[in-house]
């Protein structure tokens, strides 16, 4: 039987709701770290286009790009400047294929126009550049919300497609794994933003 | 919305981009789906374990990929029920 509690983490005034559910039977752990032949090495984030023919793995070694599900893989060059780059979340823009975004561990966010060819770093306005999070507004592409961990903690937001972004909350507890924008209306005139944490699933209406 | 295992890492999120109240997190004890928008979930994907990632197609919806946190991708063509190593 599961049990259904609800719990509020708030932060700035806004309501993140941890999503809770029965305990796991033993034999889950967390921690561990395995090298597998590819040499991925850990994998942060897995993504389509919004033409559904490329695959992107945002690994702790860099970007890679599948064009035949996932059997074979290319990396992508994001930055010369960056010998390594622990990518953590891959963002397709969902109405144009060539539009990609890339969250990293080191260097913020980069932005891609022609499909994964060139980027640029797209961080005016981010108080820091660990972003673990990428959630892109699936009604309106140019605005998108960023999860900065450690310095310049907090969720950020723009709405002009990277050009420029603004602290808007605290975000929720727990380290940020995953951020997606969902098409779920709040009632208030926005959508639901959800949180993948180390604590469990949460989700905060979008309109902080 | 229960269902999920309490006070473990949701590694990984995607929806269906058609019908929102679909979802997928991916988490060390395996894929979870929802379709009601969370409030309620169930385990798919029978020995899936590791998981770093999901992504939904967005042309054909019932296309569900994931990624253990080694990368190995896994396939399924009938939103999660028959899985397929890559």
């Amino acid at each position: 039987m599961t049990r259904r509690v609800y719990c509020l983490c708030l932060a700035m005034g806004m309501v993140w709701i941890l999503n809770r559910g029965p305990a796991l039977a033993q034999g889950d752990h967390q921690g561990s770290h395995e090298k597998n032949a590819a040499g991925f090495e850990h994998v942060h984030a897995l993504a389509m286009d919004a033409a559904g023919g490329a695959i992107f793995l945002g690994t702790h070694v860099g970007l890679f790009r599948s064009e035949n599900g996932g059997r074979s893989w290319q990396k992508v060059a994001l930055a010369t400047k960056h010998s390594h780059l622990d990518v953590m979340a891959v963002t397709p823009d969902p109405r144009d294929p060539k539009t990609i975004y890339v969250a990293s561990h080191e260097a913020g966010v980069f932005k891609s126009t022609d499909g994964g060819s060139t980027w640029r770093e797209v961080n005016t306005g981010l108080g820091g550049l660990d972003v673990h999070g990428l959630a892109i507004d699936p009604n309106v592409p140019s605005k998108l919300h960023a999860a900065v961990r450690e310095k310049g903690e907090g969720v950020y937001r723009t709405t002009d497609g990277g050009g420029k972004w603004i602290r808007v909350d605290d975000g929720p507890g727990g380290e940020i794994k995953v951020l997606t924008s969902v098409n779920i209306p709040t009632g208030m005139g926005g959508i639901f933003l959800y949180a993948g944490t180390a604590e469990g699933l949460q989700r905060n209406p979008d309109c902080f | 919305m229960g269902g999920l295992p309490t006070n473990r890492t949701a590694n990984g999120f995607a929806v269906d981009p058609e019908n929102p109240k679909v979802m997928y997190v991916a988490m060390r004890a395996g894929l979870f789906k929802s379709t009601d928008a969370g409030e309620t979930w169930k385990p798919v994907g029978k020995g899936l374990k590791d998981l770093a990632a999901v992504a939904v197609n967005p042309k054909r919806l019932s296309e569900i990929y994931v990624s253990t946190a080694d990368g190995t991708i896994f396939m399924s063509a009938d939103e999660g029920m028959k899985w397929k190593r890559q």
